[in-house]
């Protein structure tokens, strides 16, 4: 055995070997940027993620070859005079892509650990602060625009079998037009003609309708008996599910959905199976 | 080769040990999660993942190679911690030891206090060399003899033995933290520590297991309002009422327990402003400190964010007297390190015997120093390439910008699964522990 060495992976070597690249689950296809990345420990190096500084090493994946967007992030983060100004399509995207990160990391769960606090808080925050930038900046961050997924926030959601959010059944998820393009809805008179999906109303209405879906399996009946006031739940999923997490998302949908937000309040009291959740957003984002 | 330490720029790191397997396969068990030196520094404690706590102690100068300071042999090996299941959570509770403090010497044994996640131990190393012989009912192998053999008496004596090193554990402090305990800390009195935990912080008393004081819980009534945790505390080391705890905010607080039981309300509060040009997604994870350390003065405190080690003044509130980059290029390559996780990496810091040079790991298993003194800054690296005996480390340059020079490295080709969050300096001499992955490196002045 040699001398102890390091082996250090050089950012070509991290790179598909195939131009070819798959094309990425429909979920992350929006959050694509040309940020390279590193391999973490223990970490699944995502597709979505993968792009190279050089010219001549572009992935092939056709939607990127326009904008490069990648070059200028990279610079844009470190030339701060001009960040906010010339490049707010990528900072838009990047926004899109710690968005689809941090919800992505929220749902981690190592079954029998106990989550980090801290990492959990710190996840939250960047969560609300992007959805305060989302809001800030006159983003429709509710759904894709599709009055069919309305349906799935009120409470007689029960009817629709299916929990596929009409989002993703549309299959039009391979658009990588920039986000900020609010869909037409009843409350927000847009001249907006695109059709697809709002990417940024994509990620909501998985929640969205994970909650509806959740809202409806009447989870207070099912726990009824159950005494849990004998211990604090120090597990963060639990309180923050059932709690903070889907009413922030719930702030965006349109006012007429008070009864979702009682019956969010009921689901507070709700130990949340989150292999359950798991198994909901699989379906709904279909990977 | 000059470096920063010791209030002269002429120090010289040599490599003087390592210690730890050599595979670059790491067994999780031996992930190496505490250092730390004892009060004198002759003995050094890790702890690791496995539960395990390995203490290391200093020879005495030999007289052949006065320059020399000691080696650091293996004095006591025990498990301290085991996993425990929570059933009523139906979760488990790592054995991985957070946190060791030694506890002042003060009498031929020693003493120090670890801790996992949920449960702290106050262990007792002691030393055995003497054992009796003689003895009238038994042989020396145990065996009982036959009453009726016996036909004079005698005492039994002290004989020397094969130098025999003990540890039991004295205290078991559990059941009083709910979340995480991310701290201990010895007072200055030497009679209670404090334990901290995301939301709370409890006083003990060292003779007492049953019960604890909390003094600080910034849990909130609705769990759901929950913005910031407590990330690391520490008492002062001369003012047993005073003690300062940090948060995922970036925020230190300082408290004194004259003023109240539940020092909820700080006495002061440290926190700089945030600069706007540096605004990002990633700011407050950024700025969640994640040690805090007093200078042995106890005139300043050093706080290590992610980018970042600050000293401040504990007169002034308002803004750090001092940061150090510790490795500033990373701040372009943030959305990256949320990626792969890398940026809720936890480092800690630490301060020379005489405060006038503080340490703190990296990525790649480098290390940085920064001089308060001479206002200079070295990075060398900790790795089996440069272990020859007593040879002197060479500084190491990272290359930012388009070109790089001859061994420099590229940022691009950091290796971020090396990472140094565990560092500890000698309280006396400049001898210093750095705990890559698995490995615990031990570098000294070359003329010490």
């Amino acid at each position: 055995m040699g001398a102890f060495h390091h082996s250090q992976p050089s950012l070509e070597c991290l790179q598909p070997a195939s131009p070819a690249s798959p094309s990425p689950p429909p979920s992350w296809k929006f959050g694509v940027s040309c940020l390279w990345s590193m391999l973490g420990r223990g970490v699944k190096r995502k597709w979505s993620s993968l792009e190279v500084p050089e010219a001549e090493q572009l992935p092939n994946t056709t939607a990127m070859e326009d904008k490069r967007p990648g070059a200028a992030l990279e610079e844009s983060e470190e030339d701060r005079g001009d960040r906010r100004s010339r490049t707010n399509a990528g900072h838009v995207e990047q926004r899109q892509l710690v968005l689809s990160l941090c919800l992505e990391k929220l749902q981690q769960y190592q079954a029998g650990v106990e989550l980090s606090l801290r990492r959990s808080v710190l996840l939250i925050n960047t969560l609300r602060q992007i959805q305060e930038e989302m809001r800030s900046d006159g983003t429709d961050v509710r759904l894709g625009g599709v009055s069919p997924d309305a349906h799935l926030l009120r409470d007689d959601f029960r009817d629709d079998e299916s929990v596929t959010c009409p989002g993703c059944t549309e299959g039009d998820t391979e658009n990588l037009s920039p986000p900020p393009s609010p869909e037409p809805t009843d409350t927000v008179p847009t001249d907006l003609q695109k059709p697809p999906p709002n990417a940024i109303g994509h990620t909501f209405s998985d929640a969205g309708s994970a909650m509806g879906y959740l809202s409806d399996l009447a989870l207070d009946d099912i726990f009824e008996d159950i005494d849990t006031s004998m211990y604090e739940t120090s597990e963060l999923p639990s309180a923050w599910a059932a709690g903070s997490l889907w009413p922030v998302s719930v702030s965006f949908w349109p006012d007429d959905d008070v009864k979702l937000c009682s019956s969010v309040g009921s689901l507070q009291s709700c130990l949340l199976d989150l292999n359950e959740l798991d198994h909901i957003m699989e379906i709904l984002v279909k990977s | 080769m000059a470096g920063p330490g010791g209030g002269s720029s002429d120090v010289q790191w040599c490599f003087s040990q390592v210690k730890g397997a050599m595979d670059d396969d790491v067994a999780e068990a031996d992930i190496i999660s505490t250092v730390e030196f004892n009060h004198t520094g002759e003995l050094l404690a890790t702890g690791d993942k496995g539960g395990r706590v390995v203490i290391f102690q200093q020879e005495p100068e030999s007289k052949n190679q006065p320059q020399c300071k000691g080696e650091y042999n293996v004095y006591s090996t025990f498990q301290s911690h085991e996993p425990e299941f929570d059933y009523l959570k139906s979760l488990e509770i790592e054995e991985k030891i957070n946190k060791i403090r030694w506890l002042p010497q003060k009498n031929a044994a020693q003493f120090l206090l670890s801790t996992n996640d949920k449960t702290i131990k106050l262990w007792k190393i002691s030393e055995r060399d003497k054992r009796p012989e003689g003895y009238n009912l038994k042989e020396e192998d145990g065996r009982y003899r036959d009453p009726n053999s016996v036909t004079t008496l005698r005492v039994p004596v002290l004989r020397p033995m094969d130098l025999m090193v003990e540890a039991s554990p004295r205290r078991v402090f559990a059941n009083a933290h709910t979340y995480h305990i991310n701290s201990i800390s010895v007072n200055s009195d030497h009679e209670t520590y404090l334990s901290a935990d995301d939301l709370r912080i409890n006083l003990w008393h060292l003779e007492i297991t049953d019960r604890s004081f909390n003094i600080v819980d910034i849990k909130p009534a609705n769990m759901e309002e929950l913005t910031e945790v407590i990330t690391a505390a520490e008492f002062h080391p001369d003012q047993c009422n005073t003690f300062v705890y940090s948060s995922s905010k970036g925020t230190i607080r300082l408290c004194d327990m004259r003023a109240s039981a539940l020092c909820d309300q700080h006495a002061k509060m440290f926190e700089e402003p945030e600069d706007p040009n540096n605004r990002s997604f990633f700011s407050e994870i950024i700025s969640s400190i994640s040690d805090v350390k007093f200078s042995h003065s106890g005139r300043y405190m050093m706080t290590r964010d992610y980018l970042s080690v600050k000293i401040w003044d504990l007169n002034m509130e308002t803004r750090p007297v001092e940061t150090y980059q510790v490795h500033e290029y990373l701040r372009s390559k943030l959305c990256s390190l949320y990626e792969n996780d890398c940026i809720f990496d936890k480092f800690e810091c630490c301060w020379n015997g005489n405060d006038s040079v503080v340490m703190t790991g990296s990525y790649n298993n480098f290390f940085r120093m920064f001089d308060r003194d001479y206002r200079q800054d070295v990075t060398f690296e900790a790795s089996r390439e440069n272990s020859k005996p007593r040879s002197v480390l060479k500084p190491r340059k990272i290359s930012t910008g388009g070109k790089r020079k001859k061994d420099e490295i590229s940022v691009d080709s950091l290796d971020f699964n090396k990472k140094i969050l565990h560092t500890a300096w000698h309280p006396l001499d400049n001898i210093i522990a750095v705990a890559t992955t698995n490995n615990l490196y031990i570098f000294q002045d070359k003329l010490n």
